[in-house]
């Protein structure tokens, strides 16, 4: 199977992700989720010694709206993750990443390299790049790619 | 706001449950969905769905080979649905919670009106702030 060879590296987003202060509310985050078609912020951290926290649409609707608070009065701090789920080891195969997702129960794990943010996975991402690697060997057999 | 106002009613795109995982992917990725509705052989059975986060979570951590995994081993069967039109965004909140879902059917009676994501509560709120503040 050809996603053996696939590494975090190729995989791992490394655009800019969207942050969120830690007093804002949970309101700004929804609007600024659904501006930037990203639903994950990460929320920076105060100083060196502070861990880096992250808030998700699942944080949003579990701990805001279904507990029936005002989204307008609830701050980032009281629903954010903290700290976060990382890896660190860029040529890691596609399927551990895929597996520390599922243990750890999360959708969106960041990726450090050597202490520096370097950029995150989703799940979304390990299905491009698995997609991506089908529709290549195919590619290479000569075989006409038929969708379904 | 009422699940009515909040529901998504487009089409769903739908798999066979033969069909294998790869095939779902290609799909998913070819229809830009992150969610396949998991068609019933008989009248008798019930649907299912199958989701981004069941593949990632199921063959691909476990490393299998996803062209030989059948949907049916990894989908999520039956569907979590609600019938109650006029219930609280909350209300379906909490259900999304409860159950662990982030799709959830909808029927009115015994028609099938759509399925409501956790986007689509998002929305909501982001709307229902807009429109009551000014």
């Amino acid at each position: 199977m050809t996603h053996e060879e696939l590494s975090l590296r190729s995989i791992v987003k490394t655009f800019e992700f969207p942050t969120i202060g830690q007093d804002a509310t949970a309101l700004e985050a929804v609007d600024k989720m659904l501006e930037k078609g990203c639903y994950s912020l990460l929320v920076p951290r105060r100083d060196r010694s502070d861990a880096y926290g992250i808030v998700t649409k699942k944080d949003i609707v579990t701990k805001v709206v279904a507990e029936g608070l005002d989204p307008a009065k609830v701050t980032i701090k009281e629903i954010m993750s903290k700290p976060l789920v990382i890896l660190t080891n860029l040529s890691l195969e596609l399927r551990w990443v895929a597996k520390a997702m599922a243990d750890s129960g999360v959708s969106t794990i960041v990726v450090f390299d050597k202490g520096d943010f370097y950029g995150f996975v989703t799940e979304k991402c390990i299905l491009e790049g698995m997609y991506n690697a089908m529709r290549r060997a195919r590619l290479e057999q000569g075989v006409e790619f038929v969708s379904c | 706001m009422e699940l009515r106002d909040i529901i998504n009613s487009g089409k769903p795109v739908r798999i066979s449950p033969d069909a294998t995982v790869g095939d779902a992917l290609v799909s998913m990725m070819e229809n830009k969905t992150d969610y396949l509705l998991v068609d019933r052989k008989t009248p008798n059975d019930a649907y299912g769905i199958l989701t981004r986060w069941d593949i990632v979570s199921g063959p691909v951590a476990h490393g299998e080979d996803l062209t030989a995994v059948s949907v049916l081993d990894c989908a999520r069967k039956p569907l979590v649905v609600l019938n109650n039109l006029s219930l609280d965004e909350r209300r379906v909140a909490r259900k999304m919670d409860a159950e662990n879902a982030s799709k959830i059917a909808v029927f009115d009676k015994e028609d099938f009106v759509g399925f409501v994501s956790d986007i689509d509560i998002l929305k909501a709120i982001s709307k229902a702030a807009k429109g009551g503040a000014r």
